[in-house]
């Protein structure tokens, strides 16, 4: 307060009761000091704390967005594997159902193949067992013949004591 | 008891001397710091301590962090992408949010008892509204060249109303720093000098009622008056914040009017 201008301005203000604001000896300092703090400040924001704050929150958004994405990408894949495994269980169901069929077509053709030859094999047998009969009694009926014949011939022979003449003997007996 | 003085929690003295410094042209300018000076310095220092601590770049933030970040957002969002838009606004989101803490802290902290109020100096007011009004002059000057005496052309008139509103729309140009300077000061001096005469009728209708008998009603006068105190210091709180962010949302209005000249308007 050594300033004799400021001291008497202050004791005027005082005086008249008037606001101590309007001293205009106090103005030009006071004006220069405000300018010049903000200037720094305005420096201070403009360099470090608005892309500190900004930063971090734009980083934040960018980072939540990308989880987002990330998460649904994964979604995405899992759902994709999930479609995947369903078609190929689809497939495998198919296919074993198409390899039982398949199967169990073959083992009925085989055992009809099977079968078909066993009766052929049994047929064959059975014709073949049925001719040897046949020609047995065939032969058994011959030999019938035959015995009536040399029977007939020995029985004339003694009755009669004349040899019987074998084919007069055989136009006798019946067929 | 003292004399009730509401006017000098105003008064400014000096707290270091400087030596003068002399500008050629301007004389010379008394550096000295003051009171008033010193209360800027302790805003600026709790912003820049507060910014410090705080921007501490966390995914998940922590308290001072998310004050900060949603500060940030308020004039980011609130202030500069709304009325000026989120991309032709961005680059003055430094000086808006430099404004915006600078008078919110100094309008806070001359609520502490015994602080000073450096934004009731209308000095102070007077150059932060004049530094404003130029920083608006020199952007449409700049962005718009001759094209920024459109703004007192409104559009779409005739030229005879034209010439009428011209001068009109200059005039409240004009008038622009003077009443961002006079809003800011008027609000702070008047809120600090109500409170102060509330506080004395506390000690004064106290006193008064001491003397016993009828002058005991004082007693009831003088707790009316200390409930008023503290309905008053509650809504300066409020008045700080919002004259802070009124002056920040006018500059805004204001660097809208420039930078959007060519579009609108």
């Amino acid at each position: 307060m050594a300033d004799p201008a400021t001291v008497a301005g202050a004791a005027a203000e005082q005086g008249s009761g008037g606001l101590p604001q309007f001293d205009l000896s106090w103005w030009p300092g006071q004006m220069a000091w405000m300018l010049i703090i903000f200037g720094v400040m305005f420096v201070l924001f403009a360099k470090v704390f608005v892309p500190k704050v900004g930063g971090t929150i734009d980083g934040r958004e960018g980072q939540i967005a990308g989880d987002i994405a990330e998460a649904r990408r994964l979604k995405d894949e899992a759902e994709a594997q999930a479609a995947a495994a369903a078609a190929e269980t689809a497939e495998a169901r198919a296919r074993a159902q198409r390899l039982g069929a398949d199967a169990k077509a073959k083992a009925q053709a085989e055992a009809a193949a099977r079968q078909a030859t066993e009766e052929a094999k049994l047929n064959e047998k059975l014709a073949a067992a049925e001719a040897s009969l046949a020609a047995a009694r065939d032969k058994a009926m011959g030999n019938v013949a035959g015995i009536a014949s040399d029977t007939a011939q020995a029985i004339i022979e003694k009755l009669t004591g004349v040899a019987a003449d074998a084919a007069e003997v055989k136009a006798a007996l019946p067929a | 008891m003292a004399a009730i003085q509401p006017m000098e929690q105003f008064m400014i003295h000096k707290i270091v001397d400087l030596p003068p410094v002399v500008i050629p042209g301007l004389g010379s300018i008394d550096m000295s710091i003051t009171n008033n000076v010193m209360f800027m310095l302790i805003a600026a220092a709790i912003i820049t301590v507060f910014f410090l601590t705080t921007a501490r770049g966390a995914l998940v933030p922590g308290r001072g962090q998310a004050l900060a970040e949603t500060l940030y957002g308020l004039v980011d969002k609130g202030l500069v992408g709304a009325m000026i838009g989120h991309g032709r606004g961005k680059p003055f989101l430094p000086f808006i949010f430099t404004l915006f803490s600078m008078i919110a802290v100094m309008n806070i902290i001359g609520l502490a008892p015994t602080s000073f109020t450096v934004t009731s100096q209308l000095s102070v007011t007077v150059a932060l509204a004049l530094m404003t009004f130029l920083i608006v002059v020199i952007v449409g000057f700049t962005r718009n060249g001759l094209g920024f005496f459109k703004l007192f052309v409104p559009g779409g008139v005739s030229i005879l109303m034209a010439c009428f509103l011209a001068p009109i729309e200059f005039i409240s140009f004009m008038v622009r720093p003077v009443t961002l300077a006079m809003r800011l000061f008027g609000n702070m001096i008047g809120g600090h000098v109500v409170m102060y005469m509330f506080a004395s009728f506390v000690i004064g209708l106290g006193a008064f009622a001491l003397h016993g008998g009828l002058a005991s009603l004082g007693f009831l006068g003088s707790a009316l008056s200390l409930a008023m105190v503290i309905a008053l210091y509650a809504l300066e709180f409020i008045v700080a914040f919002l004259q802070a962010f009124v002056f920040a949302a006018l500059t805004c209005t204001y660097l809208n009017d420039v930078v959007n000249l060519d579009h609108g308007h």
